[in-house]
């Protein structure tokens, strides 16, 4: 359970997030949903323990996000972000093993079991015949799917994902969010697809201007007054479906 | 896809074999770079004590060694942590700055002083590697061209700084141009003894830390998010390697391009993980700066080539060749 009491982020005078309270309830998925440069990722920063908020604090499963050791948070968070390139060759095996660090002690070699681990992530986003491929070698919607096996690899109860699908095609889409839904863990994704959001998610965060607007079950949170609102576009809904109206 | 074979991929530690291939190497490096040089030395002379030998050309050897393996690792370990292959402590600038400090060092008269010169050569390489680590902590992910850029700026600024000494100070010329240009030719047993437990020590702490070099790569946040202490971990990485680097230097000079070279014809071989990289650049870098000086007082004889000159040649090019490489993408 995520718990997120009073978050307050300013750079300088600026202020991203503005008193944000919301108990993030287990094994389901929660949408985060606002317009770009709503505070969406610094949000999802603040659970992920890498940003510390100006005021207010973020539990996990009623301990404090800054008071976890570093392996101890990596053991109970995993996160995926949009994709960089990077100039060294691992393979995505080595990228997906790379996921196994909280669980092994300082020069200790993997074992069988996190080989293991590593092959069964990887089967599950598909990208098991990709394990010999470089960063480089791969389109970027295979490298998204890698990362998501690594952060699968940490075998974590949360998982944070800031834009997994937004460079995928449609068919990845789908495949990435229903494995989301197999999956038994608590899932918080920033997504910009409201469809698809609306389809695969349970919860829905809406933030609008620092403030979160809407905290409960995605389909009462996302209607048109809301759409409108937040986004400024207008639109109607058809057989469970949000059509635009432009 | 190719399909190799499962366990080719499985392998990420050092393989001794390998390790032991190279010690053997290097050791044989090592007699054989005793033999040669301004007078050869014959390998009965070597076991019948010639003075040239002990007192001249085993500690040049062993600092040829040490150097080597201290400027390998040093590189290894700033590509990971600026996340940057075409990165090293000449490159940055921190080989420059340590030699700075040397140079006041000598100006104030500290020589006499046996950490005197060794500790101002690491407090300007602590500030240099300060600038360049603010400058690249700037945003999420630092472009390749500001980091270089920086570095060749701190460079001409600290070389501008050396001449100036220099002019104003002509009668200790001949020593401070010695910082400039790496050489090992006045290496005496007070350096080994200075440089040793340093390289230890360092060398020990980045092969302690080499599975987070490997995370580091992957971005601050991601090696985070991944259980790596990175503010820590980077702490203590630069700090460990700066202070080998500026040993290194204030005792032979600036010898540039070596980590860059070495490590990343570790990687070319044997792969990008840090717990193969480090050990292996290690070994191959003190084999690498021992031909080179055993190059440089060999190919003119008697005069002598200063080492860092011969390296720079190799170096350079093969800087040059990456940048090229690397600015027109995958």
């Amino acid at each position: 359970m995520i718990d997120l009491e009073h978050i307050q982020v300013s750079y300088g005078k600026h202020e991203i997030l503005h008193d944000i309270c919301a108990t993030i309830a287990s094994r389901r998925i929660t949408a985060v949903m606002g317009p770009n440069g709503c505070g969406k990722t610094t949000l999802l920063r603040c659970i992920g323990g890498l940003l510390e908020p100006t005021a207010g604090k973020v539990t996990i499963d009623g301990q404090e996000v800054g008071s976890y050791s570093a392996k101890a948070l990596a053991q109970k968070v995993a996160f995926v972000r949009q994709q960089v390139h990077t100039d060294f060759e691992f393979s995505a095996f080595e990228t997906v093993l790379m996921g196994r660090n909280p669980y092994q002690k300082r020069l200790q070699n993997e074992s069988q079991a996190d080989w293991d681990i590593v092959e069964q992530c990887m089967r599950q986003t598909g990208t098991w015949h990709l394990r010999l491929a470089k960063s480089h070698e791969m389109s970027g919607g295979e490298l998204q799917r890698v990362m998501i096996a690594r952060a699968l690899a940490q075998q974590t109860p949360v998982l944070l994902m800031d834009e997994p699908v937004s460079n995928l095609d449609i068919a990845h889409q789908l495949e990435i969010m229903r494995l989301l839904r197999t999956t038994d863990k608590s899932v918080v994704i920033v997504i910009h697809d409201l469809n698809l959001a609306l389809q695969f998610c349970d919860d829905l965060l809406l933030i609008h201007n620092g403030n979160l607007l809407f905290h409960g079950p995605i389909a009462q949170g996302l209607t048109t007054e809301n759409i409108s609102m937040v986004y400024g576009v207008k639109s109607h809904m058809a057989e469970g479906r949000i059509i635009y109206d432009y | 896809m190719s399909h190799k074979p499962y366990k080719s991929y499985k392998s990420s530690h050092a393989n001794p074999w390998v390790v032991l291939g190279l010690s053997v190497l290097l050791a044989a490096t090592m007699v054989v770079s005793c033999m040669f040089g301004a007078v050869d030395i014959s390998w009965d002379e070597i076991v019948w004590r010639s003075p040239i030998f002990w007192q001249l050309r085993l500690p040049r050897v062993l600092m040829g060694a040490l150097v080597g393996a201290v400027l390998s690792v040093c590189g290894a370990a700033y590509q990971s942590i600026f996340r940057n292959p075409l990165t090293d402590p000449y490159v940055l600038g921190v080989s420059s700055g340590a030699s700075l400090g040397a140079a006041v060092a000598i100006l104030l008269g500290l020589e006499a002083w046996l950490w005197g010169v060794g500790g101002m050569a690491l407090a300007m390489a602590l500030l240099t590697v300060l600038v360049i680590y603010k400058i690249a902590s700037i945003g999420n992910r630092m472009h390749t061209t500001t980091l270089l850029l920086t570095g060749v700026c701190l460079t001409l600024l600290i070389s501008a700084v050396i001449s100036f000494l220099m002019v104003l100070n002509q009668e200790k010329m001949d020593s401070i141009i010695f910082w400039t240009m790496g050489s090992f030719g006045s290496s005496s047993w007070t350096d080994v003894w200075m440089l040793l437990p340093m390289a230890a020590i360092g060398i020990g702490v980045v092969l302690w830390y080499s599975r987070d070099l490997n995370l580091l790569l992957s971005g601050s946040e991601a090696a985070q998010s991944m259980g790596c202490e990175v503010e820590k971990v980077k702490r203590v990485l630069l700090l460990f390697t700066t202070l080998m680097v500026a040993f290194a230097v204030s005792s032979c000079g600036v010898i540039g391009f070596v980590g860059l070279i070495v490590p990343h014809a570790v990687r070319l071989l044997a792969g990008p993980d840090n717990r193969k990289v480090v050990p292996y650049s290690i070994l191959c870098g003190a084999i690498f700066v021992l031909v080179c000086d055993t190059l440089a007082r060999t190919l003119l004889r008697p005069s002598e080539l200063p080492v860092g000159s011969l390296t720079s040649m190799v170096g350079a090019p093969l800087f040059i060749y990456l940048l090229y490489k690397n600015k027109k993408g995958y």
